[in-house]
């Protein structure tokens, strides 16, 4: 392999340094604008003030401290429900000789080439037929698809049958084999999916938009829809808030940047 | 007697039984949730409801009416829009940056490289919509400003009909790419390294090598990742719902927003079901297409 540093190259990891200052760029914009009380865009380094009283009126006046409750319940729900649903799933179809499985799992694969729109009004109305709108319950119930049940059953395929075999001739139960022998087993691939849900359910808008109306229950992005960004707002509040609802992903992205990516490329390179 | 497949024991009778109840709890909701729900909207499509009168069913008027809807043709013309100015670039963005790290940046820079731009991946659309608005505003926005800096005019960027799609696709290419090049990088990764090195002992150049061994062995994930960025372009809606609200004058209205539009402002949900199942027709159509297309090429 050539190590010599050609024009070409050098211009390459040039561009390549460009686009990545162009992909943070805005949000170290969003991060800075948040700290400043100009109402005027037309702003330096010398107006950014340490202080978070932008934040503050965010919480506690634009609604985003309950937004960010009803946010963080939301996700939980959804990551708890969607992980154990989709693990009991995979290993339903991987590890039990249930008739027509192959068929039925086709079936949900399938589901993932529909549009949301194309089933977001039926919903809409079942919810409502219910009596579940403006509840947790209508946020979260609908975050589980083939996707999630795809990926673990990708991992739960690695789960060895002699391992479980042996485990049900020591008299390890039914129940107590997938706890503790199949669940840890998979664990890299729940947290795969974990941040993944996390991502879908933090992010979701067009759903809690239209499902929960009342304000009690709007979620962060719902309660950031709700802020104008026309020239007579406060810029410094908009960002803030804008700030708040990219925190909590880009944290977690931080600390589980491998299984992001891994998770991605995974889903990616397979599918 | 000996068979392939195993008799059917009562403990295989068991087992089985046991694996419907394990998959039992995700066919319930993949049922409510994403089955019923596609066959109650093609239902609701022939139906005149308002969410508050009982549906009333209306044969084909819905469909007949949509294409007598004299925004429909400007619609879809901006949702296709939306979609060929976003697919190419996200994607041949996302490839060449790929391939060009993994060629030449394999070292920590470059893996620090693919993690910032896999930043604005996980930002929220309509936490992004409002950055970008405020970078985008014809008074002080940062763009604006670059550009006075410049010596150019101001450009009302999101209030023009020029500009908005543009504008608008530009914050969706920047939060998609980071997602499709860290598909494309572990394609590449996957790439047998004899390959390479055995175009290298030919003498390959390496835009030779791209040609002629990269981008064949990526044909299954360009063809996937066009198929999902499709897919997703064609329902853009959070960025249009925040940015533009489908104006100057309608010209970012974009299907997903009228659909939504016609449901949840209007109430007319038979004639947005109606609308909707149109969305699918398009999009299970061109999916085939771009599937022949894909087929055709590879029997060369």
């Amino acid at each position: 392999m050539k190590k010599r540093l050609t024009f070409g190259k050098a211009a390459g990891v040039v561009l390549v340094t460009l686009f990545a200052i162009l992909c943070v760029l805005p949000l170290l914009y969003m991060v800075a604008v948040s700290f400043t009380d100009s109402e005027s865009l037309y702003i330096g380094l010398k107006d950014l003030r340490f202080d978070f009283s932008n934040f503050e009126y965010a919480i506690t006046k634009r609604n985003f401290g309950l937004a960010l409750k009803n946010s963080v319940i939301t996700v939980i729900g959804s990551c708890l429900l969607v992980d154990i649903v989709s693990a009991m799933a995979a290993y339903g179809f991987e590890k039990k000789p249930v008739p027509g499985k192959e068929t039925l799992f086709q079936g949900y694969l399938a589901t993932m080439m529909i549009p949301g729109q194309v089933i977001l009004i039926p919903m809409f109305m079942m919810i409502n037929k219910a009596h579940l709108t403006n509840t947790f319950a209508a946020l979260i119930l609908p975050m589980v698809g083939a996707f999630g049940i795809f990926l673990m059953r990708q991992f739960m395929v690695a789960v060895s049958n002699d391992l479980l075999e042996a485990a049900e001739i020591d008299g390890c139960g039914e129940l107590r084999r997938f706890v503790t022998i199949v669940l840890p087993l998979v664990q890299p691939a729940l947290i795969t999916l974990t941040i993944f849900t996390f991502n879908a359910t933090w992010n979701n808008f067009l759903w809690p938009l239209i499902i929960n109306t009342r304000s009690e229950m709007a979620t962060l992005p719902v309660t950031m829809s709700t802020l104008s960004s026309n020239s007579t707002t406060n810029y410094g509040m908009v960002m803030a808030g804008a700030t708040l609802t990219f925190l909590f992903p880009f944290v977690l992205y931080i600390f589980l940047q491998k299984q992001f990516v891994e998770g991605i490329a995974l889903g990616g390179v397979k599918g | 007697m000996q068979t392939a497949k195993p008799r059917w024991t009562r403990r295989r009778r068991n087992q089985a039984l046991i694996g419907a109840a394990y998959i039992a709890p995700s066919f319930i909701l993949m049922f409510i949730f994403n089955v019923a729900p596609i066959f109650l909207s093609i239902y609701f499509s022939f139906t005149k409801y308002d969410m508050t009168a009982a549906p009333q069913w209306v044969g084909f008027d819905n469909y007949i009416k949509l294409g007598a809807n004299k925004y429909l043709g400007m619609v879809l013309e901006n949702t296709v829009q939306y979609v060929l100015i976003t697919v190419p670039i996200q994607t041949i963005l996302a490839l060449l940056i790929a391939a060009f790290i993994a060629e030449n940046m394999k070292n920590r820079y470059g893996s620090f490289m693919r993690s910032v731009i896999f930043i604005p991946v996980i930002a929220s659309l309509i936490a992004s919509a409002a950055v970008w608005n405020v970078m985008y505003q014809p008074k002080g926005g940062l763009i604006n400003q670059c550009m006075n800096f410049l010596g150019f005019e101001s450009v009302n960027f999101l209030g023009k009909k020029a500009t908005a799609m543009p504008s608008v696709a530009a914050v969706a290419i920047w939060k998609s790419t980071g997602y499709y090049m860290v598909i494309y990088y572990a394609g590449i990764m996957n790439v047998p390294g004899e390959v390479r090195e055995a175009a290298i002992v030919d003498g390959a150049s390496p835009i030779q090598r791209f040609w002629y061994i990269t981008l064949p062995i990526l044909r299954p994930i360009t063809y996937m990742i066009v198929t999902l960025g499709i897919i997703g372009s064609f329902q853009v809606f959070d960025l249009v719902y925040k940015m533009t609200g489908g104006g100057p004058g309608r010209a970012t209205l974009t299907v997903a927003y009228m659909i939504y539009s016609y449901a949840f402002q209007d109430k007319r949900m038979g004639y947005a079901c109606a609308l909707a199942v149109g969305l699918l027709v398009v999009i299970l159509l061109i999916h085939q297409l771009q599937t022949l297309f894909f087929k055709e090429r590879d029997g060369q």
